[in-house]
């Protein structure tokens, strides 16, 4: 079977640093990617070239057999209808209430009437767990609530694939659950494809059926969360147990104080 | 160190060619997309208050100002000569060949295109504008167009109203102040005139809108670097269309009075 999404020899270098390099991965079709790698390790540079957004210095993305960087700019956009972004920081347009956003694409690409298109955004709304907010301005809404209403919006034209950079990057742990729980909910109640892009593991072995840890430009595993948790590879392990010590960092780890010594002396127990 | 000097002189060249170029490319993608649907009136219509409406007490407030002094100036120059007679003619002719055009064009490169370059900035640095493009919507279009029709429609209205302002403007300073008769001012200010120039200014003012709202929303498109970058888009647009401004305006000068 052909994958939904096929990332092929995926190379990007921003002058002299290399962010991405012979990246190779497949997404099949209702499969949930989770991509995971430090900070700076390029996962927000690979999900833009998904979309379209940057170009790759080699290599290509395809979505449903179609490359991305062979397509003219009418192509993409109809290859994008079928794609929704969610961003790290949502990007609503903050000139825009809640509904207007939601509704955006819908009233640009379709043909619905304004009731149907309200209709709709209740509908996505409902789906994010978010009700009665449609008139708010994004300014108005809380760091997780803007998170959902940004999945409101990538899903209102109903996508097949649904790509989330850093989704609960910044949220309370509380929240956190919330999001994974609503991306868990859109990939059950859509059946869509999903690659979402985190740093928190927790989340990542929630919503994912493979999960890939980018580092240093490479994929260096792309297995199901079981495997990935016993995968014996140092950097993985380092990875999970979110430990300084080890060959995840390229510069050396700052020493480790104990506690006790690093306890301020002004503080009285 | 000349091979230095050279080399950097080389990278500027290359960078101000760079940069003409996408602004060319950007350009005529905007005009491409005039035409194309879907036709967004309401965000049309709000652009058209944005840029015109909201602009009227601005261009008046500067008109007024500009044209009295103007009528100062000449009053007081044309005295030394006893031909106080054609400070209002000299007055007709300078307020709509040239001062109602530069002026409002100078006025709205400050107070349009500068906002243009800070809102569309802000989106770009905000990832609103790399939503546009995941939405399926092309930024061009979606933010350009209305901004580029607006200016384009409201630049010439504005530099009207800036005329019939300047008008009154001199009128209250030869006719109030320097005892001119009404009946003469008002006869003598049209007397150089031809409907031409009339036509000329609105040609200016058309070139100088569509100046303002390409530089602004290109700057703005362009803006990198997060708040520096939205800092400087806006200085960096009120500079670039001042400039472009006032040189199109002598080409302009020249090749519609021949």
């Amino acid at each position: 079977m052909e994958p939904v999404i096929d990332v092929v020899n995926l190379s990007k270098a921003f002058g002299p640093k290399v962010v991405l390099a012979n990246v190779t991965f497949a997404v099949q079709e209702g499969e949930s990617l989770a991509v995971m790698g430090g900070s700076g390790s390029g996962k927000t540079v690979l999900l833009r070239t998904i979309m379209g957004l940057l170009a790759p210095d080699s290599g290509h993305v395809s979505i449903e057999g179609k490359i991305i960087q062979e397509l003219d700019r009418q192509e993409l956009f109809e290859v994008r209808k079928k794609i929704g972004m969610c961003f790290q920081m949502a990007a609503l347009f903050d000139s825009m209430s809640v509904a207007e956003n939601i509704g955006f694409a819908l009233k640009r690409h379709t043909p619905m009437t304004e009731a149907e298109i309200a209709g709709r955004v209740d509908e996505c709304l409902t789906l994010v767990g978010l009700k009665d907010c449609q008139k708010l301005r994004p300014a108005e809404l809380s760091g997780g609530m803007k998170r959902r209403v940004g999945f409101a919006r990538a899903i209102a034209l109903k996508p097949q694939i649904l790509l989330f950079d850093e989704p609960t990057t910044g949220l309370d742990p509380v929240m956190t659950d919330v999001i994974s729980r609503v991306i868990l909910d859109l990939k059950h109640q859509l059946g869509v494809t999903t690659v979402t892009i985190t740093h928190d593991l927790k989340s990542a072995f929630e919503i994912a059926d493979r999960i890939a840890l980018l580092f240093r430009g490479e994929i260096i595993a792309c297995q199901p969360p079981e495997e990935f948790k016993a995968n014996p590879d140092p950097v993985i392990q380092q990875f999970l147990r979110g430990d300084a010590e080890g060959p995840f960092l390229t510069d050396p780890a700052p020493p480790k104080r104990s506690t006790k010594s690093s306890a301020s002396p002004l503080l009285v127990p | 160190m000349p091979t230095n000097l050279l080399d950097r002189l080389g990278q500027r060249v290359l960078q101000s060619l760079t940069q003409a170029g996408d602004f060319a490319v950007i350009s005529s993608r905007a005009f491409a997309a005039a035409f194309k649907r879907p036709f967004d009136t309401p965000n049309l219509m709000h652009q058209f208050q944005a840029v015109g409406v909201n602009s009227i007490p601005v261009i008046v407030l500067t008109s007024v100002a500009i044209s009295m002094v103007f009528a100062v100036q000449l009053s007081f120059g044309f005295r030394q000569f006893q031909a106080e007679g054609l400070a209002s003619q000299v007055q007709g002719l300078a307020i709509v060949r040239e001062l109602a055009p530069v002026i409002t064009g100078l006025m709205m490169a400050g107070r349009v295109g500068s906002a243009m370059a800070a809102e569309l900035g802000t989106m770009q640095v905000t990832e609103q504008i790399d939503a546009l493009e995941c939405l399926a919507t092309d930024p061009i279009h979606f933010l350009f167009v209305p901004r580029l029709l607006a200016s384009m429609v409201m630049l010439p209205l504005l530099t009207g109203i800036s005329i019939y302002v300047g008008f009154w403007g001199g009128y209250a300073l030869l006719v109030g102040v320097v005892g001119q008769s009404s009946v003469v001012y008002s006869t003598e200010f049209y007397k150089l005139l031809a409907f031409r120039d009339v036509g000329i200014a609105l040609t200016k003012a058309l070139v100088f809108g569509i100046i303002i709202a390409l530089v602004g929303c290109w700057r703005g498109y362009r803006t990198q670097g997060g708040a520096e970058g939205v800092g400087n888009a806006p200085t960096s647009s009120v500079v670039t269309s001042s400039l472009w401004i006032l040189v199109s305006d002598f080409f302009l000068t020249k090749l519609l009075l021949v």
